[in-house]
């Protein structure tokens, strides 16, 4: 038994280092954060909602979650006591979500165009309950915003009487009612106005015990007319419908439905407005109410606050004072209840948000916030119609919103707690102009989310600083020798030096490749560089025109910054960032800086080029230009629009081309001009237009007038007739470490290593059979190197390609078959480029330049192979010489991401058994598959949502590769693909290592003294 | 000066050739007192014919182990390791150390009259030594070549090649 476990130990102790993440390390090496992306804030019936569901065992306790949908189409519960994301789900582009409403434990959401598929989900965790496709996505009417034609009511919308499932009335395409059981997604009726054609959209309903009425907009001349009919709740058939006589203007917002559930006896109103004044009619089955007029008072605009079903909306008088109107007890009249005080429109205020929400017990209150110009702050008041015996009650408070990192409130959603008769105390969930969702109970911020994260558009990683000791010499210059001998002595600290040694070795408290890279207690005190340089700074720039900085090692925000609108501010507008360039690093001996381009659209329809100067550490502007509390302030360096950035290698100028081909440079004084000067003959760039791409070069002197270069045109590479380019890609400038691959009878392929080198995905859609293309192009001269045409689907081109140095992977899906023992699927080709004809062809210094004539010569080896799944993006590994191996990463459809070895994708791999030199040069036998090998994924069981692009970094250890992944799903994590070739082993047995050396040196102590007499008495006696 | 014996030549120094031999010593196995002059003569003559044999002998050594070496170096198989190496280092020092040492070598076999330490004594040996010694060089240089150790191909000078950037700049 014995023997045959260290046979077994034996046998495990022989098998390979596994690539794979360990579990211990997952979230150590790793972090994850995922997002929901932007809530939606424009329709009721899409924006963020607390939402109150029974919960726990007996389901006696009741908890609330934070419901909404997304810009990322996405439906998201978050918890609202951290704002941890409890679940979400992320729907197909072409699904878009139109509705979803929440009942209890079910959340029911209507996607796609007219509202064409219908899921329930549970509010506790999001398992999808039931699925059901209500028409043909391709027959559905698109409106515009999605949501009109599309309504969800329940059956039982009782609080009071939560039943786990419940019937529910959804209309959908604007005719088409139909009575659904929410558990299943069974139709039990359907009904549908007879009228498809004609001019009404039906778009509300709401529901009785004796009937639903499907209220619809009819267009007449210039306003629009409303139009009821009343079904029978059982069996969908007509009780009757009418005209109401009715003129509304804005169809959208200016008529909306209430009803007083709570009621048994419950009687819907529909409120408009009608040239300033407010009307309300009453329905019954038989539609024979009149329609009465709120008398005395004009109203500007009628509000939803999600208290339609309560009996409450907020309606706003011509002056802007908002009033608080509810059906009256009887349930035959609608009345002003209560006007916020202060809330006419107002210089010293902003525009106000109201929100109604419901506090544990089902009360309804309703809240208001407002930003005060005069004390800065955000002010909030909470009207609590049912306490006060009654008469109502309002109670207020101010919080202090950090407008200058959160922009302004676009949003507000609004729950209450009434703990004692007299106390009110509210909890709003905020989205601001960021995107940032923030809930704030009182005047107490609990938690924000970043959302805007889940939009970048441009990001770097950024090498820190090293921590250094403190020195603070005073008086180098004189101090005297010994004064020098001791201080010197005691800045040594070397029993302290040992102390610590000692004790390090002992413990083995080294730093090791697996530990986390983020720094212990506050992380933005102390931003130094980690032993291996894993730690580093994400400086990310977003779409909606803010910047974080993020620390690589945990993921935490170090600061974030809100990108000032300068001129345009008055009019509005917003950054489009462009690129994002590294004007100073740690190597320069200074705090690393980042420079921004972005071009700002303003309102008023003028574009600028925008340059924003960052110290990377702290998002400071370096020019001192904008206070750290305010926004920040960028520098317009061209009025118009710019074709395209680019930063000088040399001295890390930045050279913006604008649409008349002149050069702007950025910082522009004159140093900057005349190191320009001096290079602009040499400068060589290709500006991509639909069809073609334009080499250019720029003129040697400045235009005499104007002081600027200017670029001209010196070549076209003209794509065929109908060919259009999709996107452009190119290797990554790193350090090479070798220029060739030896083969295995020592000659050389020497690889083609063209700085110029730029990549393209076409797609032709003139002809009959659509095609896709990708070319690779000296981007100096124009020379296509490689050309490939591949299958498009369904007229779309979704390749995606990777480069580096001399290698290209493409992926794309293959749906031609030519023959039965073809398959569809994804496949990868994989290119090598080397230089001239043959093997040991090189090209030699003087021939580098773009005028010689060998440059263009290329060697080209590729293979195919089978993917075996979809890609979503990809990239190769960056490290510091470009001595590792480059693995290729990868992110799939199924939400991990994976990394593949560079050996797997060589094109040379032999299609035989292969040979010595082959097997010298560690190539081993074709395979058309590529195993998909799950121990490769570093993404260990994190569930990504959209992975958009993955950047890699090189880290201070050569091996060792940093990744970091955004999309809807923020991940960072390090890979070493030739495995941590640079560090000792962690399992490296020290203590032997320790014993062994001690042994020895004992052993030759103890050996020397006896040798030493032995030979004397040899010599004395034996050799004469 | 000090005196130096020299052990290695069999021509004694005629200091001491004329001294006496020992009582009951008889200088030669057929043993006349008479015929030494003569026979001495001949004897000398034949040891200078044994020595310029035995220099041949020294003279083709390295080329006679030649079949040797290639057998251990066959056993001792392709790879780089440490009994492949230890073999072909041999191959490629000795030669050297040989010919570093070729008078001392031949010393003992020089003729009488010549000067033992002199490059030009036994020249045919010495060249015949040299061409021997060279072919052993030639065997170790054939197998580290077979081993892959002789720089010959482009691929073993990649490593310190460098390349001039291009004149153009090209912008990204």
């Amino acid at each position: 038994m014995r023997a045959l476990q260290l046979c077994l130990l034996v046998v495990l102790g022989f098998f390979p280092a596994v690539f794979a993440l360990h579990e211990s390390e997952a979230g150590v090496v790793d972090w994850h954060k995922p997002l929901i992306g932007v809530p939606l804030t424009y329709s009721h019936s899409l924006s963020p909602t607390l939402h109150r569901f029974s919960a726990g065992r007996l389901r006696k306790s009741t908890q609330s979650i934070i419901l909404t949908a997304t810009e990322a189409n996405v439906l998201a519960a978050v918890n609202p006591v951290d704002g941890e994301l409890v679940w979400r789900f992320a729907f197909e582009p072409e699904d878009p979500i139109v509705s979803y409403r929440a009942h209890g434990d079910v959340v029911c959401v209507l996607s796609g165009p007219g509202g064409s598929t219908f899921r329930t989900f549970e509010t506790a965790n999001g398992n999808l309950i039931a699925e059901r496709r209500l028409h043909k996505p391709s027959f559905g009417r698109l409106f515009e915003p999605v949501d009109l034609g599309v309504h969800m009511s329940f059956v039982d919308s009782n609080f009071t009487n939560l039943s786990p499932t419940t019937d529910l009335f959804v209309l959908t395409d604007g005719y088409t009612v139909r009575r659904l059981d929410s558990g299943s997604g069974r139709i039990k009726w359907e009904w549908s106005a007879e009228d498809q054609g004609s001019l009404v959209v039906y778009s509300r309903i709401a529901r009785t015990s004796s009937a639903v009425y499907v209220i619809g907009l009819a267009k007449s001349f210039a306003s629009y007319t409303l139009h009821v009919h009343a079904l029978s709740p059982s069996t969908g058939e007509v009780i009757s419908n009418a005209h109401i006589p009715s003129s509304i203007y804005n169809g959208l917002t200016d008529f909306l439905l209430i009803s007083d559930a709570t009621k048994e006896d419950d009687t819907p109103h529909i409120v408009w407005l009608e040239k300033g004044s407010m009307r309300h009619i009453m329905l019954t089955p038989q539609l024979n109410e009149k329609s009465l007029v709120i008398k005395g008072v004009t109203y500007k605009s009628i509000l939803n606050i999600g208290l339609n079903e309560r009996g409450y909306f907020v309606a706003l008088k011509d002056d802007g004072a908002a009033r608080v109107m509810r059906i009256d007890a009887e349930g035959t009249r609608v009345n002003p209840a209560f006007e916020f005080p202060e809330s006419e429109s107002s210089d010293r205020y902003s525009d106000s948000l109201y929100a109604g929400g419901l506090d544990k017990d089902g009360i309804p209150h309703i809240g208001r916030v407002y930003w005060t110009h005069v004390f800065q702050t955000a002010g909030a008041q909470i009207f609590s119609p049912l306490s006060a015996h009654g008469k109502g009650m309002i109670t207020g408070f101010t919080f202090p919103f950090a407008t200058n990192l959160h922009g302004i409130i676009h949003h507000i959603a609004f729950d209450a707690a009434q703990p004692a008769e007299t106390v009110v105390l509210g909890r709003f969930v905020l989205t601001t102009g960021t995107g940032a969702v923030q809930l704030w109970q009182q005047d107490k911020v609990q938690w924000t989310r970043e959302e805007s994260l889940s939009e970048i558009k441009v990001t770097e990683m950024i090498e820190l600083p090293e921590k250094k000791t403190v020195t603070s010499h005073i008086n180098v210059e004189n101090e005297t020798m010994s004064a020098r001998l001791s201080r010197q002595l005691l800045d040594m600290k070397f029993p302290s030096y040992l102390i610590s040694f000692v004790k390090r070795f002992a413990t083995g408290s080294y730093a090791s490749v697996s530990t986390s890279a983020a720094a212990e207690g506050d992380s933005a005190e102390s931003l130094f560089r980690d032993e291996f340089g894993f730690r580093k700074v994400i400086v990310a720039a977003t779409g909606r025109g803010n910047v974080f900085g993020i620390d690589s090692g945990n993921g935490a925000i170090l600061w974030s910054r809100i990108l000032g609108l300068g001129v345009a501010a008055e009019r509005g507008g917003h950054h489009v960032p462009f690129k994002m360039f590294v004007t100073k690093t740690v190597s320069d001996g200074e705090t690393p800086r980042v420079a921004l381009v972005t071009q700002r659209l303003s309102k008023s329809g003028l574009v600028d080029a925008v340059v924003f100067n960052l110290d990377a550490l702290t998002g400071e502007d370096v020019l001192g230009k904008s206070s750290t509390h305010d926004v920040l302030n960028g520098e317009e360096v061209v009025p118009g629009e710019i074709l395209d950035v680019f930063m000088l290698e040399n001295d890390r100028t930045i050279v913006l081309v604008d649409k008349y081909l002149q050069i702007h440079l950025y910082p522009d004084n004159k140093e900057t001009r005349t190191t320009f000067e001096s290079l602009a003959s040499k400068l060589h760039f290709p500006l991509k237009a639909t069809d073609r791409i334009l080499g250019h070069q720029i003129s040697p002197k400045p235009r005499a007038i104007s002081g600027k270069f200017n670029a001209y045109s010196t070549w076209t590479m003209a794509l065929p007739a109908g060919e259009e380019i999709l996107s452009q890609f190119s290797p990554p400038s790193e350090p090479i470490a070798s220029f060739g691959k030896v083969l295995g009878d020592r000659r050389t392929l020497y690889k083609y290593l063209n700085p110029a080198i730029t990549g393209l995905i076409t797609t032709s859609r003139g002809t009959e059979q659509p095609t896709c293309g990708l070319y690779v192009v000296d981007g100096g001269k124009g020379t296509v190197l490689y050309h490939a045409v591949l299958p498009s689907v369904n007229g779309a081109c979704n390749i995606k390609a990777a480069m580096a140095e001399n290698w290209l992977v493409y992926i794309y899906y293959d749906d031609e078959i030519s023959s039965a023992v073809q398959a569809k699927g994804y496949r990868a080709v994989s290119v090598e480029f080397y230089e001239g004809k043959q093997i040991n062809d090189k090209t030699r210094s003087s021939e580098a330049s773009i005028y010689s004539n060998t440059s263009a010569n290329v060697q080209i080896y590729q293979q195919g192979f089978v993917f075996p799944y979809e890609v979503t993006t990809m990239t190769t590994s960056k490290t510091k010489f470009g001595i590792a191996t480059k693995d290729l990463i990868v992110a799939n459809r199924r939400g991990q991401i994976q990394t593949l070895p560079r050996r797997i994708f060589d094109p040379r791999r032999p299609k035989g058994k292969p040979t010595t030199e082959e097997q010298e040069e560690m190539l081993f036998q074709y395979d058309p598959l590529i195993p998909d090998d799950s121990r490769r994924v570093i993404s260990h069981n994190y569930k990504f949502a959209r992975i958009d692009r993955i950047i890699t970094s090189p880290a201070v250890l050569e091996s060792t590769s940093l990744v970091f992944a955004y999309g809807l799903d923020l991940f960072s994590s390090r890979i070493a693909p030739s495995k941590t070739f640079d560090v000792l082993n962690e399992n490296f047995n020290k203590a032997q290592l320790v014993l062994t050396i001690g042994g020895l040196a004992a052993a030759i102590m103890i050996a020397r003294p006896r040798v030493k007499r032995k030979r004397l008495m040899e010599r004395w006696y034996h050799s004469q | 000066m000090s005196v130096k014996l020299d052990y290695a030549n069999l021509n004694v120094p005629s200091k001491w050739r004329n001294l006496p031999p020992p009582p009951g010593f008889s200088s030669s196995s057929t043993g006349s007192s008479k015929g030494t002059s003569k026979s001495s003569t001949a004897v000398t003559a034949s040891q200078e014919a044994l020595k310029e044999k035995r220099a041949w002998d020294v003279a083709i050594a390295p080329a006679k182990s030649l079949p040797m070496q290639a057998f251990m170096l066959y056993m001792s198989g392709g790879g780089v390791q440490i009994f492949s190496m230890g073999i072909v280092f041999m191959l490629l020092f000795s030669p050297f150390k040989n010919l570093a040492s070729t008078n001392a070598a031949f010393a003992s076999f020089a003729p009488a009259k010549s000067d033992a330490n002199s490059l030009s004594t036994l020249p045919l040996q010495k060249i015949v030594y040299f061409l021997c010694n060279m072919l052993t060089l030639a065997l170790g240089l054939w197998k580290c070549r077979q081993m892959g150790l002789l720089p010959t191909g482009t691929g073993d000078w990649l490593a310190f090649e460098t390349r001039a950037s291009p004149p153009e700049i090209f912008l990204h």
